[in-house]
């Protein structure tokens, strides 16, 4: 990064990819693709091979079909697709949906819709390490069941679902299976030809593509069936309508085609520096504690819990880094992360937590630099603490 | 970082950054009064030590904070305010003026509030001792 600020917040957005965002600038102008890729006309149908060739790039990361991809704005409409389509669908079938207290609030404030809505939610609460295990979601099942949504990788503490064996638990037992991906696509390998998921969300901004797009993968085979949210021309086989927009798409494609072609060199080196981050932090600060499980985890996010001082202080005080807190102590109600809480964190850890998320243009001098600054601010604040 | 930025006036931010008096009169030191209030539990707690002099004025200040960058900067800017003033004018002393002044956002009145208690708690010593 050219600023002054080391940014370690990856998991919140990525910058685009400049052979990514070159790829974008070739759809925008008169001499690009920007015709409308459902127009007829050759300018709309080399903008319509613009799109398919990134549906296919989209689906080859993740070893679906390119037919079984739907773009939409981003995650979060994923997420609204793929549970409201689902549960609006088979509503014949029943009305009960399980999901956990440590989802993306796309998928949490969705489910609270729902319930609003006459659906039931069960919420499963993760254990002491962040994971939902797949007998918890088995035991959660009832004959009326018609969704599990369970995310791959948790946003906050970076920890990992075994969605293998969730999706061979819902499978058997015939009830539909999300998972919100947004952040494990190109930070581990996904094959949706073994494992047994239905929907799949992702984000582009997540891996290096721009903001505004994302995808929802539908299975074919066995057919997946959702209700619209959008209506309108009947794009994307009818499931999100409006005028695909070219250069977001394109974007995300050359932005999956990178992460595909660099994911197996790119992921051991953020393994590497995330832990080399946690070590530094760990010796600099012995009392700091990793919240998450400590290998059942994403290659880039670290999230640690500092005892003893003020998480906003902390937050704050290391103004040259950009990371995320635990907390969101800047509102009138402080309302430590309900992902630490529910991993059993009080609200003093809950609320002195960081999340750093490491990323393709992280080095290993920013990561020394961030554990330094970390440090010298935590051991500032906790001198200027009260004993006890 | 767009917070400070946004949420801090460029005093509160040093004071935040840079706190002046911060720590605790050695152990033995005449005319020392100590308070405190708040908990950690309830994410600020705030130890106040007024040094007063014969004359009933406050001679000079130290703290120990924990809490959020707005109750670091009121601790520090309020030990610099009561210097020299009787202990009446200490203990009447509004940090919520002081909070208002710097524009702090409203949310942050309750870190004033534990601030002015924890003073008032050591000034109640001195009341109750005299």
């Amino acid at each position: 990064m050219s600023h002054k600020v080391i940014y370690l917040d990856y998991a919140a957005t990525t910058p685009v990819d400049p052979r990514v965002a070159e790829k974008m600038a070739g759809c925008l102008t008169c001499e690009g693709m920007f015709a409308n890729p459902a127009s007829a006309h050759a300018p709309g149908r080399a903008a319509r091979g613009a799109v398919e060739q990134a549906r296919s790039q989209v689906a080859a990361l993740v070893g679906a079909e390119p037919g079984e991809i739907i773009f939409t704005s981003g995650a979060t409409e994923s997420d609204n697709l793929a549970i409201k389509g689902a549960m609006h669908f088979y509503k014949g079938k029943g009305r009960h949906l399980v999901t956990s207290r440590i989802e993306h609030k796309a998928v949490l404030d969705t489910c609270k819709q729902l319930e609003r809505d006459g659906f039931e939610v069960t919420w499963l609460k993760p254990d002491a390490d962040g994971l939902i295990q797949p007998s918890m979601v088995e035991q959660a099942l009832r004959p009326d069941t018609v969704l599990v949504s369970i995310m791959h990788v948790n946003n906050e503490i970076g920890t990992l679902n075994d969605i293998a064996a969730i999706g061979r638990i819902t499978r058997e037992r015939g009830v539909l299976f999300h998972v919100d991906a947004a952040q494990s696509a190109g930070k581990l390998p996904i094959d949706l030809k073994t494992l047994l998921v239905d929907l799949m969300s992702f984000s582009g901004h997540k891996v290096y593509g721009p903001k505004g797009i994302g995808a929802l993968y539908v299975r074919r085979e066995p057919r997946v069936q959702l209700d619209p949210l959008i209506h309108g021309g009947g794009h994307e086989h009818g499931l999100r309508s409006g005028t695909l927009a070219t250069h977001q798409i394109v974007g995300m494609g050359a932005a999956f085609d990178l992460a595909r072609q660099e994911l197996a060199q790119e992921a051991p080196q953020l393994r590497a520096l995330r832990e080399r981050l946690w070590q530094a932090l760990h010796v600099a600060i012995p009392r700091a504690l990793l919240n998450g499980h400590p290998s059942q985890r994403v290659c880039g996010i670290l999230n640690v819990a500092f005892p003893g001082i003020e998480g906003e202080s902390l937050l704050f005080a290391c103004e040259a880094l950009a990371v995320s807190s635990g907390s969101a102590c800047t509102s009138a109600d402080r309302q430590p992360s309900f992902v630490l809480r529910a991993l059993g964190r009080d609200d003093q850890l809950a609320g002195s937590s960081i999340r750093f998320s490491i990323g393709r243009f992280s080095t290993a001098a920013e990561v020394d630099a961030a554990a330094s600054i970390v440090s010298e601010e935590y051991h500032r604040l906790l001198d200027l603490a009260p004993t006890g | 970082m767009p917070s400070s930025a946004t949420e801090y006036s460029a005093t509160a931010w040093t004071h935040f950054r840079r706190p002046c008096n911060a720590g605790e009169f050695p152990a033995g030191t005449a005319g020392v009064l100590s308070g405190e209030a708040g908990a950690r539990q309830h994410g600020r707690a705030v130890a106040f030590q007024l040094q007063v002099t014969a004359g009933g004025r406050v001679a000079d200040c130290r703290y120990r904070v924990y809490g959020c960058p707005a109750t670091i900067a009121l601790c520090s800017l309020t030990s610099e305010a009561l210097k020299g003033r009787p202990l009446a004018a200490a203990t009447a002393f509004s940090v919520v003026a002081l909070a208002e002044q710097l524009g702090l956002p409203a949310a942050k009145r309750s870190a004033a509030l534990t601030v002015e208690d924890a003073i008032r708690s050591a000034a109640g010593r001195y009341n109750s001792s005299g």
